[in-house]
C-alpha cells in the first residue's frame, strides 16, 4: 500500500474521532436544550452506549453471538454499589459484604472502576472455561451463564439484598461525566481492534481454520475480547448504578439484553460505528415512539399510541433490519474518511460473518 | 427448442466469480457431459439450473420455462431431477423411506410401486437393506440410492455430479448402466459431470469443457478422431482459433 | 422410601411438562435450525386464549373464563387454533425470510418475535397478574399404594405419553412426516427433490404450536396464574432440555427436557435449605459444564456436528 505515514495514521483516528465528536454533538445539544428530562434520557443513552461498544468489542470482532455480556452489567453495578453505598446501610442489609466495603463510601470513579475490574475478573474465569465452544453452544453457554448470574444475584441476600434493590447511591448527573466514560470506550475499541491482537481475532472470526494455520492462538485472542469487553460492559453497569443511585437485579436480564442486542444489530454489528450510531438510533425511535404514546396534538386531534408501542416498535425495527439490511444502518463499515481515496470499508465477507451462514 | 437453455449465466460466491458467462444447450433425449478441472464450475452450473443457487446474470429455461427465480422443489416438480456431489442420502431415514421420499410429488400412485420395483431390480442389493438407515450403505450402495431415489421422480431430466468420485469402477459401471437404461426405456435426458475423460468420450452425445468459470469447448465424441482437443481445453493449452469459435458457436 | 417416590413422581411430572416444551423447540429447531425464543409466548398465549379478552385495560385480578369453560375438546380444538394461527403468522411474516441465515441471526429474530408478542400481551391483558381456575377438580389426589398422586400429575404424565406417541407416528408413518425428518437432516437436498419446503415449515410450526398448547394448559392448571412473561422460565428450561439433549435429535430433546425436570425438582428436594433458592443457578451452571465437556449434547444428530 503506498500511503504516507501520516495519512495512514489520520485513517486509523478518523472513526472515533467522527464518533466522538457526533456524541459531544447530542450531549452539548441536550445541555443546550436545559429540560431534565432530555438530560436523563441522554445520560441512559450515553451508559447504555458504553454498554453496546462492550458487547461490540466481543460480538462484532468474534462472529460470537453472546447473550450473556448483560450479566456483567450486573457484577459491575453491584460492585459499584457496593463500593459507593451509604456504609450505614450497607452494614444493615448487606451482612455478608467484607469489612473494606461495608465500611467505606468509595468515591465514583473507584466504585466504576471497581465494577469494571469484578467484572474482567469473572469474564477471565468464565470465559477461559467457555471459549473454546463456537457457534451455537457459545451463545447457549453466554445465554445460561446470564441466567446463573440472574438467579444467583436474586438469591444472595446477604451481599445483593436480592429481590430488593440497593439504594442510596449517590447519583451523578453531569452527561459530560457519562461522556468521558463513553469517549474512554471508543477508544478502548479502536485501539483493540487495530491492534495486532484485534487483527487476530478478526481474522479468526473470517475464517478460523486460515487463522489457526497460521499460529493464531484463537483462544487467546478471543479470550481477550472477550475480557475486553466485559470490563467495558462493567464500567457501564458502574456509570448505571450512579445515574439512578438504586439497583436491582431484574434491570438486568432478558429486556435489556435484547435492548442492547438490537441497538448493536440495527446499527450494525461489524464495526464500532454501528455501535455508536445503533445506539443513537434507537435511541430516538424509542423517543419518538413515547412521545406518540403520551399523544401527539395536531390540529386539536389527539394522536396517540397504545403503551408498550416503544417496545413493539423496537421490535418491528429490529425484525425488518434482519430480514432487509442484516449488515445494519453502517453495513459493517466505520465512518468513511473523506480525505482519502481509501475508506476504511470493511469487506462484505467481515460483517456477513455474522449475519449469514 | 432445446430442453434445457443456458443463456449467458454469471454466478458469484460472495466476490468470487464462479461462473462468467456460462451458455450451454442440452436437446431432448440427448446425453451431455460436463469435463473441466476441479473449480472450474462444474458443480455450480448444475446447481444453478437446479435452483439451489441464483445466479447474478443471465437466464436459464427448462421446456422454454424461465427457472431462474424458482425455488429448488418447483424445479424439481417441473421434472429435472438433480444428484449432488458426495451422494447426500437421507442416512437417518431406511432406504425405503429414501426411495420413497422421490415419489411423493408424482400423481400417478400406479406406477410408483412398478419404478420402485424396477430400481430394486436393477440393485438387488438395495432390497436386502431395504428397512436399514441409509446412513449404514456403503459409498457405492449409497451412490445408487440416491441415483436411484432421483430416479424416483420419473424426470424428464436428470442432472448428476460427479457420479464416480470415489467410487470401485465395478460399481461407476452399475450406475452407469442404470443411467443409460432410464434413457433407452423412458427418455430421461443426462446432463452428467464427469471426470473421467475416457467414459466422457464412450458415454456422451456432446462434451462441454468448462475451465474457470467460462465454456472452453464443445464438441461431440463421434467427431473427435484423437482426444486431443479434448485434453487441451481441459488443461488449458492453446486452442486454434477455430476451436475457440465452435465453442462459442453452441 | 415413600419420601423418595413422591419425589420421584414429582419429578417425572415436572419432567414430563419440559420434556414436551422441548419437543417444541427441537422440532423447529431441527427443521430450520431455528432456536425458538418465542416458544414461551407460544405457551403463555395459548393460556391467555382461556379468558376474556378485556376491551379496557382490566383491572381484575380474577379473570374470567371463556374459552377456559368450554368442554375439552372445544377448548383444545380452539386454544389449538389460535396458537398454531399466531406460530405460521411468525413463520409467514419474519422466518420464512430468514431460511437461510445463520443460527444466531435466527436467534435474535426470534428474540424479537418473542418481545413483540409479550408486549402484545401486556396491551391487551395488562401488566397486572390474573389468577385462573383451570380443571379444579384435578388438584384432587389418588392414591396409589401408600403413595398420594395428584390427578394433574397423572394427566400431565399421560398427555407426554400420548403426545410423544402421536408425534412419532407422524414422523414414521406418514408422507409428511418422512418429509419433515429429510428436511431436517439435509433441507436442500429435500428440495431437490421436490419437498415443498414452505409446506413442511408452516407443518412443524404448527405442530410445535399443539404442543404449545399442551404445555400451556398442564402448566396453568398448575398454576392457576396468568402473566405476559409465564412461558419464559419454561422456554429456558425446555431450551436447555434440548441443548444438553443433543440439538437436531427430537429424542435428545425429550430426554434433555426429561433430565431438566428431573435435576430441578430433585435439587428443590433434597438441597439444603439454605442452597434451595440457588436452585436455578445451580441449574443453569450444570448446563455450562455439560455443554463445555460435550458441546453437541448427548444425543447429537449426525447432520448438526460440524466439520472441520
Amino acid at each position: 500500500m503506498t500511503m504516507e505515514p501520516h495519512r495512514r495514521r489520520l485513517e486509523t483516528i478518523w472513526s472515533p474521532i467522527v464518533l466522538i465528536g457526533i456524541v459531544a454533538v447530542v450531549v452539548a445539544l441536550g445541555q443546550f436544550s436545559g429540560a431534565e428530562s432530555v438530560t436523563l434520557t441522554i445520560n441512559e443513552m450515553l451508559i447504555r452506549m458504553v454498554v453496546v461498544i462492550g458487547v461490540y468489542t466481543f460480538v462484532g470482532n468474534t462472529g460470537i453471538l453472546s447473550f450473556g455480556q448483560v450479566a456483567f452489567m450486573c457484577i459491575g453495578a453491584y460492585a459499584a454499589g457496593w463500593a459507593a453505598g451509604p456504609p450505614a446501610w450497607k452494614q444493615l442489609m448487606l451482612t455478608g459484604l467484607p469489612a473494606f466495603l461495608n465500611e467505606t463510601q468509595y468515591p465514583f470513579i473507584v466504585a466504576v472502576l471497581g465494577g469494571g475490574l469484578l467484572a474482567t475478573v469473572i469474564a477471565a474465569l468464565f470465559g477461559a472455561a467457555i471459549i473454546r465452544l463456537t457457534g451455537i453452544a457459545a451463545s447457549i453457554a453466554t445465554f445460561a451463564f446470564l441466567a446463573a448470574v440472574n438467579s444467583l444475584y436474586s438469591n444472595w441476600d446477604s451481599v445483593t439484598a436480592g429481590a430488593s434493590s440497593i439504594i442510596g447511591i449517590p447519583t451523578v448527573a453531569n452527561s459530560w461525566v457519562f461522556f468521558a466514560y463513553v469517549a474512554f470506550a471508543i477508544i478502548c475499541a479502536a485501539l483493540f481492534q487495530q491492534s495486532r491482537v484485534g487483527l487476530m481475532v478478526r481474522a479468526s472470526r473470517d475464517d478460523e481454520i486460515a487463522a489457526k494455520s497460521v499460529a493464531i492462538n484463537v483462544v487467546h485472542v478471543r479470550l481477550s475480547a472477550f475480557v475486553l469487553s466485559a470490563f467495558l460492559v462493567g464500567l457501564g453497569g458502574g456509570l448505571y448504578a450512579h445515574f439512578l443511585g438504586v439497583i436491582s437485579v431484574d434491570v438486568f436480564y432478558l429486556n435489556l439484553t435484547f435492548l442492547t442486542l438490537a441497538m448493536l444489530i440495527i446499527g450494525g454489528s461489524g464495526s464500532l460505528s454501528g455501535a455508536v450510531i445503533g445506539t443513537l438510533f434507537v435511541t430516538l425511535i424509542v423517543e419518538i415512539l413515547r412521545k406518540f404514546e403520551a399523544g401527539v396534538t395536531i390540529q386539536s386531534h389527539i394522536l396517540g399510541l397504545p403503551r408498550y408501542s416503544q417496545e413493539i416498535g423496537l421490535g418491528i425495527v429490529l425484525a425488518l433490519v434482519l430480514v432487509l439490511r442484516p449488515s445494519g444502518l453502517t453495513n459493517g463499515s466505520e465512518i468513511p474518511c473523506p480525505f482519502s481515496r481509501l475508506s476504511m470499508r470493511r469487506s462484505r465477507s467481515e460483517q456477513e460473518t455474522l449475519t449469514s451462514s | 427448442m432445446p430442453l434445457i437453455e443456458v443463456d449467458d449465466v454469471h454466478v458469484n460466491y460472495g466476490r468470487l466469480s464462479a461462473l462468467r458467462g456460462v451458455s450451454l444447450n442440452v436437446e431432448d433425449g440427448e446425453i451431455v457431459c460436463i469435463c473441466g478441472p476441479n473449480g472450474a464450475g462444474k458443480s455450480t452450473i448444475l446447481k444453478a439450473i437446479a435452483g439451489g443457487v441464483r445466479p447474478r446474470l443471465g437466464a436459464i429455461r427448462f421446456a422454454g420455462v424461465a427457472l431462474m427465480g424458482k425455488a429448488p422443489e418447483a424445479i424439481s416438480r417441473l421434472g429435472l431431477s438433480f444428484v449432488p456431489e458426495g451422494r447426500h442420502v437421507f442416512s437417518t431415514l431406511s432406504v425405503d423411506e429414501n426411495l420413497r421420499i422421490g415419489s411423493y410429488q408424482r400423481r400417478d400412485r400406479t406406477n410408483i410401486n412398478a419404478d420402485r420395483e424396477r430400481m430394486l431390480e436393477l440393485f438387488p442389493r438395495l432390497r436386502e437393506r431395504l428397512k436399514q438407515p441409509a446412513g449404514k450403505l456403503s459409498g457405492g450402495e449409497q451412490q445408487m440410492l440416491v441415483i436411484c431415489r432421483a430416479l424416483m421422480t420419473r424426470p424428464r431430466i436428470i442432472l448428476v455430479d460427479e457420479p464416480s468420485l470415489g467410487l470401485a469402477p465395478q460399481i461407476i459401471g452399475r450406475v452407469y448402466d442404470i443411467l443409460l437404461d432410464m434413457r433407452r426405456r423412458d427418455n430421461v435426458t443426462l446432463l452428467i459431470n464427469e471426470q473421467s475423460s475416457e467414459r466422457v468420450m464412450r458415454v456422451a452425445d456432446r462434451v462441454y469443457v468448462l475451465r474457470n468459470g467460462v465454456i472452453r469447448l464443445c464438441i461431440r465424441p463421434a467427431d473427435i478422431a484423437d482426444g486431443r482437443s479434448l485434453k487441451s481445453a481441459y488443461f488449458g493449452f492453446d486452442e486454434p482459433q477455430e476451436t475457440l469459435q465452435k465453442g462459442a458457436q453452441q | 422410601m415413600i419420601g423418595f417416590l413422591q419425589n420421584v413422581i414429582d419429578a417425572i411430572s415436572l419432567g414430563s411438562l419440559y420434556a414436551l416444551a422441548a419437543l417444541g423447540i427441537g422440532l423447529l429447531f431441527g427443521v430450520l435450525r431455528l432456536i425458538n425464543f418465542a416458544h414461551g409466548d407460544f405457551i403463555s398465549v395459548g393460556a391467555y386464549a382461556l379468558i376474556v379478552p378485556p376491551l379496557q385495560a382490566s383491572a381484575d385480578v380474577t379473570a374470567q373464563m371463556f374459552i377456559g369453560r368450554w368442554p375439552l375438546p372445544f377448548m383444545l380444538v380452539a386454544t389449538s387454533t389460535i396458537v398454531i394461527a399466531l406460530a405460521i403468522l411468525c413463520y409467514l411474516l419474519l422466518f420464512r425470510y430468514l431460511k437461510s441465515s445463520s443460527p444466531p441471526t435466527l436467534m435474535i429474530a426470534s428474540f424479537a418475535a418473542s418481545y413483540v408478542i409479550q408486549n402484545v400481551l401486556l396491551i391487551v391483558y395488562g401488566a397486572r397478574e390474573k389468577s385462573v381456575n383451570l380443571w379444579p377438580s384435578l388438584i384432587q389426589q389418588v392414591d396409589i399404594g401408600a403413595l398420594h398422586v395428584a390427578k394433574l400429575q397423572l394427566a400431565t404424565i399421560g398427555a407426554t405419553m400420548i403426545l410423544m406417541l402421536l408425534l412419532t407416528a407422524i414422523l414414521r408413518l406418514t408422507p409428511l412426516g418422512v418429509q419433515m425428518r429429510a428436511a431436517a437432516e439435509d433441507f436442500r437436498m429435500a428440495q431437490y427433490l421436490g419437498v415443498r419446503s414452505n409446506y413442511v415449515i408452516s407443518v412443524a410450526f404448527a405442530v410445535s404450536g399443539v404442543l404449545a398448547v399442551a404445555v400451556s394448559l398442564l402448566f396453568v392448571a398448575q398454576t392457576g396464574i396468568l402473566t405476559f412473561q409465564m412461558g419464559v422460565p419454561l422456554m429456558l428450561f425446555a431450551f436447555i432440555g434440548t441443548v444438553i439433549g443433543g440439538m437436531g435429535s427430537l429424542v435428545g430433546a425429550a430426554v434433555g427436557g426429561m433430565a431438566v425436570g428431573l435435576a430441578a425438582s430433585l435439587l428443590q428436594a433434597y438441597l439444603p435449605g439454605e442452597m434451595r433458592s440457588f436452585r436455578d443457578a445451580f441449574v443453569f451452571t450444570l448446563v455450562i459444564l455439560i455443554l463445555i465437556v460435550r458441546p453437541t449434547g448427548l444425543f447429537p444428530t449426525r447432520a448438526f456436528t460440524e466439520r472441520v
